[in-house]
């Protein structure tokens, strides 16, 4: 494309921004159209003196306040349709601050672990070619390797015990239980939704750690192997409401003309129910995925936190670190460098869930797409 | 499931074949309890029930249930049972047996013929397909019970022969050397003969076809739903068994017992010698030691006071800061704009937010709020991090149950010649309350227990006193330079009930720090944060059924 061709491209997009904020203030006063725009250019101030750690963060702040204050009782009606949308610009506004500032934060040491390739510096590439993590002795180094080996031991395993259960209890939910037997269970998935993870970190800490030391004759603390089931037990509820709800979105139509061809309701739900919402259902265990490689004080209370590799790569006996227990771990004591692998395990950490938690939606709208296509 | 179900016509009258089946799923069953029981320890292998050791009544028991599930497959391939068995027992079937045996083959090469990697590998794959082609190319009645039969009777002989009390397999790993005993082994083998078993012996019981799957599947179905929420309330159970005994330590109902608290007021006015006003003064009718102190030296019983306080502060603020915004922002996204670009969006920033793990918000808070806010520590950044937190949760919830709204609602308002504030402010907004609540309270049920960002943001010391319980209230003072409002108390760190319980764990605090009993406190600070978060669950779960109730009324 030829530069002067997006220049003009870009001239008519704005033109287009500019002409859709004239229509909406269309018949508005101007006194009332200033107002909202000192109001706006204020909080936009505001959150730079924020950025900037100025002290003066107050002045602008106070100015907004003051003229959202006139604006709600001269000319509500425009200054609510503005303070919305700024609101739903903040909310856009936190998830570009949280990937700015952990990606900020974890550039020393992605610059303290680049790797020269013939003559170009890449940055970071050494966290994850080599295995050690040491932050005392020499040679210093931070790989992400040991971490994220753990994090995929305990997700792979928490992953095979929410799955199936969560599927099968998603099925129970929205196909099989009888309504009173429903409104029971449904309730009691959602509690075991809300047990803080500190809590399940606990009994995992005082009575699981120890029975697994008494009934596999080991050595010490913590396995990933009972942190993994303790993570699946947290991401089981997740699996169970987004699997229910894309199982109860399958059209009733579809099911009646199942049984009316006489299936059982087994049938129906395996040859129709399952492959109509297996793809919301998947989504569902994505999700579950997410939230096991996110979860973090179970493993920070049941685990050693000395991000070394197991020794075979398969040994779930050890409990070493995952990605989320080294930062709850050892962010108190973390200093320089440590501190900015911490911020990089986070944006790993990030990435890895946001690319899970969009996946899972591409996926979910795609079949909203096709059942309504198709009922 | 469409209420046009329809239930078996008349069946043959109950035979042999019915009774024997049944009775196999009864036996799984009691497999399964005992295993239970077994695995948590209430009973131990080597313990004699009516004088046999009861790994020899496990090892009995997987047998028998074996040899019965097998009869009945061959009792309705030679027409002994009245059964409508299909062709093959089908794919899925031929998958869980294949890979059952699989597990088999791959252990009876490994521990029996004693191959390597390579050889019991191979020796998994071929008994895993023989058993899957077996499975899958037999009619459905011996394809379903042979395979699974045979599984669990050689569990029950392995049990038998092989296994005794004190066997244990080492695996030979060097720097963490773990080895399968038999009391996690058997429970374990028990375990999975009685699942298989008892859904093969439900399969010949529904005399297989449709209908017999139906009630294998709906066994095993039933049994997961069983099974978590009996997990549900052990876990629950224990804690509240653990703990119980120190929540109520010094509790104390009566006259003159707790707290004296005094209310006073009083009007000094200028140039009068006297003060109009009243003060007050009276004793709490009980004193609950563990919830209305701290910790300190000469307390008879140690408390969490200032733990409920920075709980309850952060709970507060969170709300404040998440409920207004989700709302707007939902509101705009919802009534405003236009469907497009910018909507989907925020939709998906919204959800990835209510994904983002909680620890990355506890990085993000530290990072980007400690440094603001006095470069410290305080309860001010753990407050807005757990807004944060919250704010994707509100703004999903109002956006389903502004959406639920129906559009009569507004098209009846515009029609009346209302503008559209007015319209969102006095007619959806109202109708879409009960979901936004519901949907706050579950919100909130959740950042209460939160440990990871407070953890990273605003905890300070752990056992506190009860003088230095947090007082947001009495600190706000004015000052004349910008901000121009100070509050101390917002910027000091604090602690909070998970946190107390984080720190308790990992740094054994209390031998230092007074606490006598660190066991019993620590099962007391878990109780406390489990009742304080369940209940706003309760109340989130109550809210939605009252609002439900009062719907289907209308």
């Amino acid at each position: 494309m030829s530069r002067s061709s997006r220049i003009e491209r870009y001239s008519h997009a704005a033109r287009n921004t500019a002409r859709r904020l004239r229509d909406s203030v269309a018949g508005e006063s101007p006194v009332a159209v200033a107002l909202v725009t000192v109001m706006a250019l204020s909080l936009l101030s505001g959150l730079v003196g924020f950025l900037l750690v100025s002290s003066l963060t107050a002045v602008p702040l106070a100015i907004a306040i003051v003229a959202a204050a006139v604006g709600w009782i001269r000319y509500q009606e425009l200054t609510a349709k503005v303070l919305a949308g700024t609101m739903t610009v903040s909310t856009l506004l936190i998830l570009v601050l949280i990937a700015g500032f952990i990606l900020r934060e974890s550039i020393p040491v992605l610059r303290y672990e680049s790797v020269t390739v013939f003559g170009t510096e890449i940055p970071g590439v050494r966290m994850f070619i080599q295995t050690r993590w040491d932050a005392v002795s020499a040679p210093v180094r931070y790989s992400m390797v040991p971490l994220i080996h753990g994090t995929l031991l305990v997700t792979l395993i928490s992953t095979a015990v929410a799955a199936p259960l969560g599927v099968a209890a998603a099925l129970f939910l929205s196909e099989i239980a009888p309504q009173p037997v429903r409104e029971l269970v449904k309730p009691g998935i959602e509690i075991l939704a809300g047990i803080p993870s500190i809590v399940y970190g606990f009994i995992g800490f005082t009575i699981l750690n120890p029975w697994a030391v008494e009934q596999f004759n080991l050595n010490g603390g913590g396995t990933y192997l009972f942190v993994g089931i303790v993570v699946g037990l947290m991401a089981l509820p997740t699996v169970v409401s987004v699997a229910e709800d894309a199982l109860s979105s399958v059209p009733e139509s579809m099911k009646s003309g199942s049984l009316a061809m006489g299936t059982t309701d087994w049938q129906t739900m395996v040859s129709i129910t399952i492959p109509a919402a297996f793809s919301g259902v998947s989504a569902a265990v994505l999700l579950g995925v997410g939230r096991a490689i996110g979860e973090t004080m179970a493993a920070t209370v049941m685990l050693a936190n000395t991000p070394r590799l197991t020794e075979p790569l398969v040994n779930v006996f050890y409990g070493q670190a995952t990605l989320t227990s080294l930062i709850a771990s050892s962010y108190g004591s973390a200093r320089g460098n440590q501190l900015s692998a911490l911020f990089a395990a986070g944006a790993i950490l990030f990435i890895t869930v946001l690319t899970l938690s969009i996946g899972s939606q591409y996926i979910e709208a795609r079949m909203r797409r096709k059942l309504g296509g198709e009922a | 499931m469409a209420s046009a179900t329809e239930r078996s016509l008349v069946r043959g009258e109950s035979s042999g074949g019915d009774l024997t089946a049944a009775s196999a799923v009864g036996l799984a069953g009691i497999m399964f309890a005992l295993a239970m029981v077994v695995l948590f320890q209430q009973l131990s292998l080597t313990d004699t029930v009516a004088g046999v050791r009861l790994v020899g009544i496990l090892g009995v028991g997987l047998l028998a249930l074996g040899v019965s599930v097998i009869g009945l497959g061959v009792a309705s391939r030679y027409g002994a049972l009245s059964a409508t068995p299909r062709a093959s027992a089908g794919l899925l079937s031929g998958v869980v047996s294949g890979l059952l045996w699989a597990v088999v083959g791959g252990l009876a090469g490994a521990r029996v013929l004693g191959l390597g990697t390579v050889g019991w590998l191979l020796c998994a794959v071929v008994v895993g397909a023989g058993a899957a082609g077996f499975t899958v190319l037999t009619r459905e009645d011996v394809g379903t019970t042979v395979p699974a039969g045979a599984f669990t009777a050689l569990l029950g002989l392995v049990v038998l022969v092989t296994i005794g009390p004190s066997w244990e397999w080492a695996l030979g790993w060097e720097q963490q050397p773990a080895s399968l005993t038999a009391s996690i082994t058997v429970p374990t083998m028990t375990l999975a003969g009685s699942l298989v078993g008892g859904w093969a012996a439900a399969v010949a019981y529904g005399g297989f076809g449709a209908r017999g799957r139906h009630l294998g599947a709906y066994l095993l179905v039933y049994l997961n739903a069983g099974t978590i929420v009996g997990v549900l309330l052990v876990l629950v159970g224990f804690t509240v068994f653990k703990g119980l005994p120190g929540l109520f330590r010094g509790f104390e109902v009566g006259l003159g017992v707790g707290r004296q608290i005094t209310v006073e007021h009083y009007l000094f006015l200028p140039f009068i010698d006297f003060a109009p006003g009243f003060s007050l003064a009276f004793d709490l009718p009980f004193k609950w030691p563990f919830v209305m102190t701290g910790v300190a030296l000469l307390n008879d019983v140690n408390g969490v006071w200032p733990a409920i306080v920075g709980t309850v502060w952060l709970v507060i603020g969170a709300v404040l800061l998440a409920v207004p915004l989700g709302v707007g922002a939902a509101i705009f996204l919802t009534e405003y704009a236009e469907r497009g670009r910018f909507t989907q969006l925020v939709e998906v920033a919204t959800n990835g937010l209510w994904s983002t793990p909680s620890i990355v918000f506890g990085l993000f808070g530290a990072a980007f709020l400690v440094p603001r806010f006095a470069n410290q520590k305080s309860i001010l950044a753990g407050t807005i991090t757990l807004g944060f937190m919250l704010l994707p949760l509100v703004v999903i919830t109002t956006r389903e149950s502004l959406l639920a709204v129906p559009d009569e609602y507004r098209d009846a308002s515009a029609a009346l010649g209302v503008s559209k504030w007015q319209t969102i402010r006095s007619v959806v907004l109202p109708a879409a309350i009960p979901g936004v609540t519901t949907g706050v309270i579950l919100g909130v049920g959740r950042i209460a227990g939160e440990t990871a960002p407070i953890l990273l943001t605003m905890t300070g010391a752990v056992a506190l006193p009860a003088n230095q319980a947090l007082n947001v209230l009495g600190s706000f003072r004015f000052t004349a330079t910008p901000p121009f409002v100070a509050n101390e108390a917002l910027l000091q760190a604090t602690t909070a009930l998970p946190y107390q319980l984080y720190a308790l764990i990992t740094a054994g605090v209390g031998k230092s720090s007074n606490i006598a009993d660190i066991d019993q406190f620590r099962w007391t600070t878990a109780l406390v944060l489990l009742v304080v978060v369940l209940s706003f669950y309760a109340i989130g779960i109550a809210t939605r059924y009252y609002f439900r109730q009062k719907l289907n009324h209308e």
